[in-house]
């Protein structure tokens, strides 16, 4: 079969099993935008602004597993699209970004819209690929969703130059079967005397603690993780991109540790003498100061990436290899060994976690606190929310404080089911992903929760909801400022709140998205707040926009003490710390 | 802190060394020197192509060294990040080598 550049570039997302592609055309894209147009097997989805196509595409692949396709003109089309680049790229979510480019004999000229993409990606990317020839194409692709899906996964860029998706110009097309690139192998099985000492320090410890994180999604292996605890029976805590992964509600399980993790899951790492690290990476926001993380712990830890372990803590036993297989093979053994194993002998470490959980556990009761003489609680929200979806919703959730009480108390069950931007942090991640995990998952529940600051940063999807009718519901936990901000602001720099107020200029939000043919839900009393959620989910054919006027004063805690402090050291309430 | 000095056999492709270059900013590692240049006579390496299973032609695969003064704990992290990069083949320093993936407890470059 002989196609042209452009018809060789959507053959081969077609022949890879894309069914959406996020983005947004231009120049340097039309090409290829004409071969989209004359095919109808994948859905091209026009957002509003590059950056809604990355974490558009991003939400997709989260809550799939699949890899979100994005695709962007040059120049500024690729420039906006940086954000959700790098945000796919610290979470290691597997994405592929095509970039339309200039025509080869204008690169280097400073041509309109010419911008070196290859370049101001090399640092947020998995791998990216120019191409230099139409009959590379097919082969191209294949590399780039081989790289983007495999190993640690992340994006991968591709950037064709405008001439080479000519459809006058064609070539030989297969889409090759196989992949074999001779400089890229990522570990795949675990070796078996590190599984026989992984299984001998469980067996000897005495204050075990599983840590796990995000590679635990992403490795699929969220089965064998409850596998193995149904084996040893031992306390559980979630990274912020791993909750999910353990389900929230089995009472083993210690809720989210770091920077705003629970009481006791802090504690328990800090007091372990056995930490079993599963596909989490040991981020700034878990071990506080590294000096002081752990000080009595053994740590194993299980990666697929041999330069996460060891970089900031070091590993005692270190598994490298999918977390999946590494799980199974410690299963396994396990299994064979159990007679050895008496899990009684935990009963001590359990008692002491209870304590702590009893001592300075999360509030539950917050929601019951509905007088009207006090302002909503943001964690009452959050509440009533869980409470409303049955706690089976897919949750996404923009960042700063709201972020941090649907951490905490939206509980999940299930992995996939909490989308968030862990490694990065970025505003305007909520509305976009949550598109993208809508279009995958029609029939599914999906919520955002988001603040009246990161709304903003990408309240342009309104409008994509409108277009697709993406029936998604927006809960915006709404400070009247930015909250994180100013709660650093009043523990570190005496109460001046510099910039984190609109003053007046805020949009009336229900006004707003109703001129986009969406609903909207003002909230502003106790009273009415779970009437207005009850409200919002019995809506199911239109996207409904909860504003929710919540306490501007209120604070996310437990909170680290930092710097130099440890992880036992933590601020609870404003004014009372450890 | 000393000079350490770091081998690469990486493919010769575009782009490809500003990775490796890139990478030392990006990762806050200062570049002493750096010397590149395709390989033309492939017989010390014979033992990559057999452990691959690749057959190198000339102009194919290009070899990196870098001069760098960090400190000891860092040297194994920069390693494995360079081993990372999806061009590079092989890398050493004066202790290991990482060929695609796997640590080899010597330098084999």
């Amino acid at each position: 079969m002989k196609l042209a550049g452009n018809d060789m570039l959507i053959q081969s997302l077609i022949n890879e099993g894309v069914e959406y592609i996020f983005g947004y055309p231009g120049g340097a894209a039309l090409h290829i935008y004409d071969s989209i147009f004359k095919q109808s097997e994948m859905q091209h989805i026009l957002v509003r602004h590059e950056q809604g196509a990355t974490h558009a595409a991003d939400g997709y692949a989260r809550a799939t597993g699949k890899p979100g396709v994005v695709m962007v003109t040059s120049g500024p089309g690729a420039t906006n699209a940086i954000t959700g680049i790098a945000t796919a790229f610290m979470d290691s979510i597997p994405m592929v970004v095509i970039s339309g480019q200039v025509q080869s004999h204008l690169i280097g000229t400073d041509a309109f819209q010419e911008t070196d993409m290859i370049g101001i990606s090399r640092p947020i990317v998995k791998h990216s690929f120019t191409v230099d020839h139409q009959s590379n194409i097919p082969q191209i692709v294949k590399e780039a969703f081989h790289i983007a899906t495999s190993g640690r996964q992340g994006p991968v860029v591709i950037d064709i130059p405008k001439d080479l998706t000519n459809p006058d110009d064609l070539f030989d097309y297969e889409y090759p079967e196989e992949v074999n690139i001779r400089s890229y192998n990522p570990p795949v099985k675990p070796e078996a005397t590190q599984i026989e000492r992984v299984v001998d320090a469980i067996f000897n410890s005495k204050k075990p603690v599983i840590y796990a994180g995000g590679g635990t999604i992403s490795s699929n292996a969220s089965k064998e993780l409850i596998e193995l605890n149904s084996y040893i029976n031992v306390p559980v805590t979630n990274t912020l991109m791993g909750l999910g992964v353990y389900p929230a509600t089995d009472d083993k399980f210690l809720g989210m540790l770091g920077m705003h993790g629970t009481y006791q899951a802090n504690m328990a790492m800090h007091n372990a003498d056995l930490i079993l690290a599963i596909g989490a990476r040991f981020d700034d926001r878990i071990t506080n100061t590294p000096e002081k993380f752990a000080p009595r712990a053994q740590i194993v830890h299980f990666d697929v990436d041999h330069s996460s372990v060891s970089k900031i803590i070091e590993a005692d036993i270190a598994v490298f290899g999918q977390v999946k297989d590494s799980l199974q093979a410690i299963n396994e053994l396990i299994k064979d060994r159990l007679s050895e194993l008496d899990t009684t002998k935990f009963d001590q470490w359990h008692a002491q976690i209870s304590k702590w959980k009893s001592e300075h556990g999360l509030n539950h009761n917050l929601y019951k606190d509905n007088s009207d003489e006090n302002p909503i609680l943001p964690q009452a929200a959050v509440q009533h929310i869980y409470q409303e979806s049955k706690g089976k919703a897919f949750v996404t959730s923009d960042v700063g404080q709201h972020q941090m009480f649907a951490a905490q108390y939206y509980h999940f069950d299930e992995p996939r089911k909490w989308i968030n931007s862990g490694g990065l942090g970025t505003m305007g991640f909520g509305l976009p992903s949550a598109m993208g995990v809508k279009l995958a998952y029609p029939d599914e529940e999906v919520i955002c929760i988001t603040g009246e600051g990161s709304i903003q940063m990408c309240i342009q999807e309104l409008s994509t909801c409108s277009q697709y009718k993406l029936p998604i519901k927006i809960f915006n936990i709404n400070n009247l400022a930015l909250g994180m901000v100013k709660q650093w602001q009043d523990m570190n720099y005496d109460g001046r709140h510099s910039s984190i107020s609109y003053e007046d200029s805020l949009p009336d939000f229900k006004e707003l998205v109703e001129s986009y043919g969406h609903v909207g839900i003002k909230i502003t009393k106790n009273s009415d707040l779970k009437k207005g959620i009850e409200e919002a989910f019995s809506i199911k054919d239109k996207l409904v926009f909860v504003d929710i006027y919540v306490d501007p004063n209120e604070h996310v805690y437990p909170m680290l003490v930092a710097p130099n402090g440890s992880l036992k050291d933590m601020w609870l309430a404003k004014g009372s710390k450890t | 802190m000393i000079e350490r000095q770091l081998t690469l056999i990486m493919e010769n492709k575009p782009g490809a060394l500003a990775r490796v270059v890139g990478l030392f900013h990006q990762r806050g590692y200062n570049i002493d020197s750096l010397h590149v240049d395709p390989i033309e006579d492939f017989s010390p390496y014979k033992f990559i192509e057999d452990e691959l299973d690749v057959k190198f032609s000339i102009g194919e695969v290009s070899r990196l060294v870098i001069k760098t003064t960090v400190a000891d704990s860092l040297m194994r992290q920069i390693l494995r990040q360079i081993n990372k990069l999806i061009e590079v083949i092989a890398v050493s320093d004066e202790d290991s080598t990482y060929l695609k993936g796997i640590l080899r407890d010597e330098n084999l470059l």
